[in-house]
């Protein structure tokens, strides 16, 4: 079985960065998350077993964080 | 002192130009030809280049800078600037877009030494504005704490009153005093408190409108 991997770069609109890294590593297919500098806040590496399921995970579960302002999800292909 | 300032616009510059009114030595880095060039019609020395590049900030001296102001609109560059200013044993202030940010950096970033928020700044000087004469806000503390300038009016119900005497509400303090026509200084027990006198108070937000009331008179802001 193949593994997709993903990146989602996720905006906040909170300082509660603990929080907001946390509620987001809880994510089912969120398997690493760090507070980054600069002009996104999160990055969030998603690994799952069809492409579809990750637009899942960014759509209903990132975006349903509360403080998250939008995210910006990019698919590995190698 | 010496000082190396990321962008050469808006902020960057303003910032610039006040250092070198005071006499310090400041270099700009700015990545953009024509804002570069506008600061250097104003004498200033302009690296032109990206601030995030080691390569261009050592031509910009930081390696015996004092400190880095990363003064960008670019929070990429400002941080990555950051990083390379701290290895090279500069302070650094960093410049973010938003307030939210404000605690993120404070808290994570050990390679940010202060943060600017320049609406943030701007917001207090409109807010002075709009208030009119009597009470002026020099600095938010913290979220809840502001520190205002508050002129004693005709209708202060403590005009003629000493500093001793002066009961503020809940925890509020005196910082500075100034007769109507000299500069803040420390509060003496026995100034009294005449009209266009200033008082600098540290106060909790809750309680600024009645300190404003026992100060300033019971004329609401705005005036009706």
């Amino acid at each position: 079985m193949t593994m997709v991997t993903a990146y989602v770069m996720i905006k906040a609109s909170t300082g509660e960065a603990d929080r907001l890294l946390e509620s987001i590593a809880d994510i089912d297919g969120v398997v690493d998350a760090h507070i980054v500098a600069g002009d996104v806040d999160v990055i969030a590496k998603v690994e799952v077993d069809e492409p579809a399921a990750v637009k899942g995970i960014a759509a209903d579960g990132v975006q349903n964080v509360r403080g998250v302002e939008n995210t910006q999800t990019y698919i590995a292909m190698d | 002192m010496r000082f190396v300032i990321i962008g050469a616009g808006r902020v960057g510059l303003r910032t610039a130009r006040v250092l070198a009114e005071e006499g310090h030595e400041v270099t700009l880095v700015e990545r953009d030809a024509t804002t570069a060039d506008r600061a250097r019609e104003e004498g200033f020395e302009v690296i032109e280049g990206d601030g995030s590049k080691e390569d261009i900030l050592e031509t910009a001296g930081i390696e015996d800078a004092d400190a880095l102001g990363a003064l960008s609109g670019d929070l990429n560059v400002n941080f990555a600037a950051c990083l390379m200013g701290k290895h090279h044993g500069c302070r650094t202030i960093m410049r973010i877009d938003e307030d939210y940010r404000e605690n993120i950096y404070r808290k994570y970033a050990e390679e940010v030494d202060d943060i600017v928020y320049p609406e943030r700044l701007g917001a207090i000087g409109a807010k002075n504005a709009l208030l009119g004469g009597s009470i002026r806000a020099i600095a938010d503390v913290a979220q809840h704490l502001q520190v205002v300038e508050l002129t004693v009016t005709d209708e202060s119900p403590m005009r003629g009153y000493s500093i001793t005497e002066l009961e503020l509400p809940a925890d509020a303090r005196v910082l500075a005093f100034g007769k109507h026509d000299g500069p803040m200084r420390i509060p003496l027990p026995d100034d009294s408190l005449e009209i266009g006198d200033r008082v600098a108070v540290l106060a909790d937000f809750e309680v600024l409108e009645d300190v404003r009331q026992i100060l300033v008179g019971q004329t609401p802001i705005g005036g009706r």
